[in-house]
C-alpha cells in the first residue's frame, strides 16, 4: 500500500506557490484543503494548524515540514503537497528554511493509525531522493504523479 | 619513606655515551612502535594501552628485546611525573558546564566509592591470600583508581557518544579519584611501616592535611597560573610550555608541603581548562599530545619493570582479586555511591563496567617496594596481573555494553574544516572562514539570508578569489568561500550549512529523538488533545519540559526519554541546564 496516494489528490497538490511569511503560508494551505475537500472549514484548518505550531514547529529539517492535526467533521485522513518558489523560515530544528510542505489531517477518532500514518510519511519524506524529486518537479501535474508513484 | 634500588644486579661498566644513544634509540624506537600499533589497535578494537603493555613486555628481559630495567627508583620518578601529566590532561579536559549533572556524582565516588572499592576488594584479598588486614586493605588502595581517558579512547574508536551525565561523571570521577587511591594507598604504607597505634585517627588527619593543602595549594596555584597565561606576553609556542611547567611547579610545592600535589594539579588543569585564555586550543592540544606520550612511556616501563614468569604463581588468586573487584567491589560501591543522585539504572550499570584500571594502580603498587615493605613484589605483581585483566575483559567488551544498554546519542555533527581568526577583544568573537563544498545546505541560499544563529553576522563572500559586492544579495555557490563574525555559539548552525547532508545520519537521529520537535513549554494537555494520547489527570498541567524534569530530578541531559502512552519524549536540545528542545517519536 502507497501511502500518499490515498491521501492525495490533483487538487491538494501544489507545485511552486510562492512564498511569503509562515503564517500567510498557512492560510493558502487552509484553503486549498478546504476547497477540496468538502465539510471541512478554511478557518478551523488554519486555527489547528496553527495550534500545533504552538507546541512546536512540524519542520523535520533538511527543508522539510510536515504540518499536521486532528479535525472535526473529517471522514478519513487528507493530506496536501506543497512545494515553494522561495524557501521561507520555519523555526526547523536545524535552523534551514523549508520549501516541501505535506499537511496531514486526521479524523478526531482513531488516533493510533493517525500516529501510524503520520510516523510512515515523516519517514517517507526523509528520504532525500524523494525530495529531491519533488523539487525537480516543474508543475503540479508532474508534482502529483511522482509524490504518488514514488517507489521506495 | 626510605629508598631502596632494587637494581642490585652487578654489571659490565659501560661507555656513558654509547649507552646514552642507545637509550635513546631504543626507546624511540619503542615509541614509535607504540605510536603505529594505537592505529592498528583502532581497528582490532584492542585497548590500546593493552598493546603498550604488551610491547614493552615483548621488549623486557624475558622478550625479544631482552632489556632489562628494574630500577623501581627511576620507575617511581617517571611514573610520578607521567601521572601528573595525565591528571594535568584530565583536568583541562572537565568542562565546568558538565558539573551540574556530574560533580556531585563524580565526587561520590571518588570518596566513597574508592573507601569500598578499596575495602571490599582488600576484604576478597584478606581471604584469598596470606596476607594482614592492612595489607590486604593496601592492595585495595592499591587497585581503587580507574581511568576514564582508556575508556574514552575505546569509545571513541568505536564511533560511540554517551549522554553527558556518564560520560561527564566518568571523566570527573577519574581525575578526582586518582588523589584519593594515591592517599590512601601512602597512609597505608606508612600505617604498615610504623606499626602505628590508633590507625583510624591518623587516617583521618592525613586525609584532612592531604586534601586540605592540595585543594588551597590547587586553587592558589591555579588563580596565578591563569593570571600568568593572560598577562604575560610570549611567543604562541611558550603558553603551552608555561601552562606545563606552572603546573608541575604546583604538583610539586603541594607535595613538597605535605599536600596531594595530585589533587593540586588536577584543580589547575580544571581552573586553566575552564579559564578564556588566548591560547586556549594550543595548549589543550599541548597537553593532549604530551599526556599521550606519558601513557605510552609509562605502560611501556611498566611493561618493561614486571617480570612474567613470576606472575605466573600468583594467577589464580589474582584472578580472584581481579573478578571481585570487576563484579562485586565496583557494582556495590557505584550502587552506593551514585545511590543519592537517581541515576537512570542503565547508566549506573555502565558507570560499574566502566571502572578501568589505568596506570595508576601500577604506579601506586610501586609504593612499597620504595618504602621496603615485606612482600613489595607481591603487591606489584598483582596490581599488574588485575590492571591487565581489567584493560582485556573490560576494555574490550565496553563499546558493544554500551551499544547493548542504549546509553548512547547519535554522534554530534564534527565542525568540517574551517579557518578561525581569533579577533583579540571581550566579546571572544572570531571570524570564521567556511568553504561551500559539493552538497552543502549553503549553496543556493542567499547568503544574507542564511540561517545564522547566535548573533553571527556574515562579512563578506570569496569568489574564485574575489570578494563579491553587495555580499548579502548574492546565491552561495558552489567553491564559495563564506565569511562568518560569530563566537562559539554560532558553530553548530554554521556545520551544518557547510557539511554535506548525509542521509544515514540524519535517519539515525530521527530514528534516536524522533521526528518531530516540541517546546519543553507546550502542555501535556494540549499534546494529549492533538495526537490523541491518553494523559493521566494528575499530568495534565505539566508542560513537557516539567514532565521530562520530574523524572530526572532537574538534571536532564541531552538523550534522555521519557514515554506517554504510545508517544515518548526524547530530550533533544539543552540551552545551559534547561531544556530548549524536546523530541517526539510517535508510536
Amino acid at each position: 500500500m502507497h501511502v500518499l496516494s490515498e491521501l492525495l489528490t490533483p487538487g491538494r497538490t501544489v507545485c511552486r506557490a510562492p512564498g511569503s511569511s509562515k503564517k500567510r503560508l498557512f492560510e493558502t494551505l487552509a484553503s486549498v484543503v478546504s476547497e477540496d475537500s468538502p465539510g471541512i472549514t478554511e478557518a478551523d484548518i488554519f486555527a489547528q494548524l496553527i495550534a500545533r505550531e504552538r507546541l512546536g514547529s512540524t519542520g523535520l529539517g533538511a527543508g522539510i515540514a510536515i504540518p499536521h492535526c486532528r479535525i472535526a467533521n473529517c471522514n478519513q485522513p487528507i493530506g496536501c503537497l506543497v512545494t515553494l518558489e522561495e524557501p521561507i523560515d520555519f523555526d526547523a530544528p536545524d535552523d534551514l528554511p523549508v520549501d516541501i510542505l505535506f499537511v496531514l489531517l486526521v479524523p478526531e477518532e482513531a488516533h493510533q493509525t493517525h500516529l501510524e500514518i503520520l510516523a510512515r510519511i515523516a519517514r517517507l519524506f526523509s528520504q532525500s531522493s524523494f525530495c529531491e524529486a519533488l523539487r525537480d518537479a516543474p508543475d503540479s501535474r508532474v508534482l502529483f504523479q511522482r509524490a504518488t508513484e514514488w517507489q521506495a | 619513606m626510605a629508598f631502596q634500588d632494587a637494581d642490585t644486579g652487578a654489571r659490565e661498566p659501560v661507555n656513558p655515551i654509547e649507552l646514552t644513544n642507545s637509550m635513546i634509540f631504543w626507546g624511540a624506537l619503542l615509541a614509535l612502535l607504540c605510536v603505529v600499533a594505537s592505529g592498528l589497535s583502532r581497528r582490532v578494537g584492542a585497548p590500546v594501552l593493552l598493546v603498550f603493555l604488551v610491547l614493552g613486555m615483548l621488549a623486557g628481559e624475558e622478550g625479544v628485546g631482552g632489556l632489562r630495567f628494574d630500577n623501581v627508583s627511576q620507575a617511581f620518578l617517571f611514573g610520578s611525573l607521567a601521572l601528573a601529566i595525565i591528571i594535568f590532561d584530565g583536568g583541562q579536559g572537565a568542562r565546568r558546564d558538565t558539573f551540574r549533572v556530574s560533580l556531585g556524582p563524580a565526587l561520590s565516588l571518588a570518596t566513597v566509592g574508592v573507601v569500598l572499592t578499596a575495602g571490599i576488594t582488600g576484604l576478597v584479598t584478606h581471604f584469598l591470600l596470606d596476607l594482614s588486614w592492612l595489607e590486604s586493605l593496601l592492595i585495595g588502595a592499591i587497585v581503587g583508581s580507574t581511568d576514564a581517558a582508556a575508556v574514552f579512547g575505546l569509545l571513541r574508536s568505536a564511533g560511540l557518544q554517551l549522554k553527558e551525565r556518564t560520560s561527564a561523571t566518568l571523566e570527573v570521577e577519574s581525575g578526582s579519584n586518582d588523589p584519593m587511591a594515591i592517599f590512601l594507598t601512602i597512609t597505608l604504607v606508612e600505617l604498615i611501616s610504623l606499626q602505628a597505634e590508633n590507625p583510624g585517627v591518623r587516617i583521618l588527619g592525613a586525609f584532612a592535611e592531604q586534601m586540605g593543602l592540595g585543594l588551597a595549594i590547587g586553587f592558589a596555584g591555579g588563580y596565578v597560573l591563569v593570571q600568568l597565561l593572560k598577562r604575560l606576553s610570549l611567543p604562541v609556542s611558550m603558553y603551552p610550555l608555561l601552562a606545563l611547567a606552572g603546573g608541575m611547579s604546583v604538583f610539586g610545592i603541594a607535595n613538597l608541603w605535605g599536600g596531594s600535589g595530585f589533587l593540586a594539579i588536577y584543580l589547575v588543569g580544571i581552573l586553566i581548562g575552564n579559564a578564556s585564555l588566548p591560547h586556549a586550543k594550543d595548549i589543550r592540544r599541548f597537553h593532549d599530545g604530551i599526556a599521550w606520550l606519558a601513557q605510552i612511556g609509562m605502560f611501556l616501563m611498566l611493561g618493561l619493570l614486571v617480570t612474567p614468569s613470576s606472575l605466573v604463581p600468583l594467577v589464580l588468586p589474582a584472578l580472584g582479586i581481579a573478578l571481585a573487584l570487576i563484579l562485586v567491589a565496583r557494582p556495590l560501591a557505584v550502587a552506593v555511591s551514585l545511590f543519592p543522585f537517581h541515576f537512570p539504572w542503565r547508566e549506573q550499570v555502565f558507570i560499574s563496567w566502566c571502572g578501568l584500571r589505568g596506570a595508576v594502580p601500577i604506579i601506586l603498587a610501586l609504593f612499597p617496594s620504595l618504602a621496603g615493605l615485606e612482600h613489595a613484589h607481591v603487591f606489584f605483581e598483582l596490581a599488574f596481573f588485575v590492571v591487565l585483566v581489567s584493560l582485556v575483559l573490560q576494555g574490550w567488551t565496553i563499546a558493544p555494553i554500551a551499544r547493548w544498554l542504549g546509553i548512547e546519542v547519535p554522534p554530534v555533527l564534527v565542525d568540517p574544516e574551517h579557518l578561525v581568526l581569533r579577533i583579540p577583544d571581550e566579546q571572544e568573537k572570531e571570524v570564521l572562514v567556511y568553504r561551500a563544498v559539493a552538497g552543502s545546505p549553503a549553496i543556493g541560499m542567499r547568503a544574507g539570508r542564511l540561517p545564522l544563529s547566535g548573533g553571527a553576522q556574515l562579512v563578506g563572500v570569496v569568489r574564485q578569489g574575489v570578494l563579491l559586492d553587495n555580499p548579502r544579495e548574492q546565491d552561495v555557490e558552489l567553491e564559495d568561500h563564506v565569511m562568518v563574525l560569530g563566537n562559539d555559539g554560532a558553530a553548530p548552525a554554521l556545520a551544518r550549512l557547510f557539511t554535506p547532508a548525509d542521509a544515514s545520519s540524519s535517519q539515525k537521529a530521527s530514528a534516536f529523538y524522533g521526528d518531530f520537535v516540541l517546546k519543553p513549554g507546550a502542555r501535556l494537555a494540549d499534546i494529549s488533545l492533538m495526537y490523541g494520547i491518553a494523559v493521566p489527570e494528575a499530568l495534565q498541567a505539566l508542560t513537557v519540559g516539567e514532565f521530562i524534569n520530574r523524572q530526572f530530578h532537574h538534571k536532564a541531559v541531552v538523550g534522555d526519554r521519557v514515554s506517554l502512552d504510545s508517544v515518548e519524549f526524547v530530550v533533544k536540545k539543552l540551552d545551559g541546564d534547561q531544556i530548549a528542545v524536546v523530541g517526539l517519536k510517535l508510536g
